[in-house]
């Protein structure tokens, strides 16, 4: 693909300097159109039907009889089918739409032949439909994270190749000398995610490893698909939007670069935390505490970097939709990263294991953060595909307080629960009956923050669906459509 | 038959360790670990200035001074 046929190329050499730059990012961004909205609504799509079970799984947790008379929508496979939807249905449907248009504008480079991405978004949705079919017959194979039963993996292996090469040759045509911090996130994440995948496949699934070795094989790719896959993709977003939207450059790029390399040192020993207590030998268990702890190297770095790039522009945050959602999920990364390296000490630990204390916690990260972090992304990326405007901001605002109200709400009253659990669980004179009836108040209010989530989720969806319905408005040929706005104070 | 298994995957965990410290060393090699000043004015050009922010709600521009 010789770059000469690119539309900045063509234009005379005389053109002002704003006028090809201009003129090169749309190019960028309309190449990267299809992939975004297919990867995009598919995984709007997943996160609706995810949402549904999330709400019948939590419904049953306190009122069990509800739907109670259909097998394939009893506890074990509906929450199996809220996992899977969201994990690999939305939140990867998300992260490719994202990684794929930062890659691009990052290495300022068209996407080639998007046509490919397009039969690769196929088969992943394909794979994910029979996955979860699959789970709600019964086929799971009851490995967390890794329940799709083994005849659909293949497909979502094959898919993934697809994407994640596609996204190292974007950044092997780069025509930026500087390699961004989100470039090094996006594309260590891109590396470390097949090789979690297929290893776990091979050692749990395929060829299972015997007695304790699947254990810490499950739990070294549960905990590793958050944090080498979800949280590095994620935090790639956050470090681009907010110095983009704020047009101010990162804090301190110093803090950054070390940031990604501490999270490269650390991340993977981290997840055998989940075993504490567990027939593993001591050591393996202490090398992951220590781990745990050691990623708070890189999270308060994180934190720092994005707090003081933030001061004194915090009024922004009226006028932004990208920056409230991608600074809430900055926020939230702080929090629930070092909540969970408090959650690796073997005392804390004792309290918590086993208990909705773990859920909160799981939600925070997954929601709070990354998908958070996503929907600001989102909100960045459509108008400048589409060249289209948001239709609604209203729906944006009840988007965003919904889904900010509903998961604080869910996570501090489960974290509340959950100790409360925990500590009854810990004391033998309190009978095991007494402690489900205990934890049946915050289940209740579980679901209620569960409805606003879905106010949440339904206002987003009508936002989208409207957007890309709605005709193009005149004149909106620039691909950053947002006109500029005089200027703010910005120090 | 499991030792196969194994060795594969100790053998690709060892490839990865080995490209993530190529390249850390290749990115000292070349420059990507000096004048942070300039990595992180790296994603502003001409037509997206630093100084200028580039979001807001739909048809509520900020009312600047």
């Amino acid at each position: 693909m010789a770059s000469a046929s690119s539309l900045a190329a063509s234009l005379s050499p005389t053109t002002p300097p704003d006028v090809m730059s201009r003129a090169e990012l749309s190019e960028i961004d309309a190449s990267a159109k299809w992939p975004v909205i297919v990867f995009l609504v598919s995984g709007l799509v997943w996160l609706l039907i995810g949402t549904a079970f999330a709400l019948i799984s939590s419904i049953k947790l306190h009122t069990p009889e509800f739907l109670g008379g259909y097998e394939w929508l009893t506890f074990g496979r509906a929450r199996t089918a809220h996992l899977n939807t969201v994990i690999y249905g939305w939140s990867v449907n998300a992260a490719f739409a994202v990684a794929f248009w930062l890659m691009a504008r990052l290495s300022r480079t068209r996407l080639r032949h998007p046509g490919l991405l397009l039969i690769a978004g196929c088969f992943w949705n394909l794979g994910v439909t029979i996955g979860v079919i699959g789970i709600l017959a019964g086929d799971s194979t009851s490995i967390e994270w890794l329940e799709i039963p083994p005849y659909a993996t293949p497909l979502l292996f094959v898919a993934y190749a697809f994407v994640g090469i596609w996204a190292v040759i974007t950044f092997r045509f780069r025509k930026t000398e500087h390699i961004y911090v989100s470039q090094w996130y996006l594309l260590a994440a891109l590396f470390w995610f097949p090789w979690l995948y297929s290893i776990a496949q091979i050692m749990l699934v395929f060829q299972p490893a015997r007695g304790t070795v699947q254990a810490l094989v499950n739990w070294w790719f549960a905990h590793n698909v958050l944090g080498l896959w979800f949280t590095p993709i994620g935090l790639a977003a956050a470090y681009y939007f907010i110095p983009k939207v704020l047009g101010k450059p990162i804090h301190s790029y110093y803090l950054s670069v070390l940031g990604f390399w501490s999270l490269a040192i650390f991340y993977n020993w981290a997840g055998v935390h989940h075993l504490i207590g567990g027939p593993v030998p001591a050591w393996v268990l202490s090398a992951g505490i220590a781990a745990s702890l050691m990623m708070v190297i890189p999270v308060v770095v994180t934190a720092i970097n994005h707090h003081l790039t933030m001061v004194g522009s915090f009024g922004v945050l009226r006028y932004s939709p990208t920056l409230r959602f991608v600074v809430f999920g900055a926020v939230n990364y702080t929090i629930v990263s070092l909540i969970g390296s408090a959650m690796a000490i073997r005392s804390v630990n004792e309290i918590t294991h086993f208990t909705h204390f773990t859920v909160a916690h799981a939600h925070q990260g997954m929601y709070g953060f990354f998908t958070m972090v996503m929907f600001g992304a989102v909100y960045y990326i459509l108008p400048r595909i589409l060249l289209k405007e948001w239709p609604s901001a209203a729906l944006i605002r009840t988007h965003f307080w919904a889904a900010a109200i509903g998961i604080t709400l869910y996570w501090i009253d489960l974290s509340i629960g959950g100790w409360i659990q925990g500590v009854e669980m810990n004391n033998a004179s309190i009978p095991f009956l007494d402690v489900v009836r205990h934890t049946l108040p915050w289940l209740w209010v579980r679901s209620l923050s569960g409805i606003l989530l879905t106010v949440g989720h339904l206002a987003f969806a009508a936002n989208v669906a409207w957007m890309l319905a709605a005709p193009r408005a005149a004149g909106a040929t620039t691909p950053t459509l947002f006109q500029t706005p005089p200027a703010v104070p910005v120090r | 038959m499991e030792w196969i298994f194994y060795t594969l995957a100790f053998l690709i965990a060892t490839a990865l360790s080995g490209s993530a410290v190529y390249a850390l060393y290749w990115s000292s090699k070349h420059g990507q670990l000096r004048d942070f000043e300039r990595g992180a004015r790296s994603i502003f050009d001409d037509e997206e200035p630093v100084g200028r922010m580039t979001d807001h709600f739909p048809a509520k521009r900020p009312k600047g001074p």
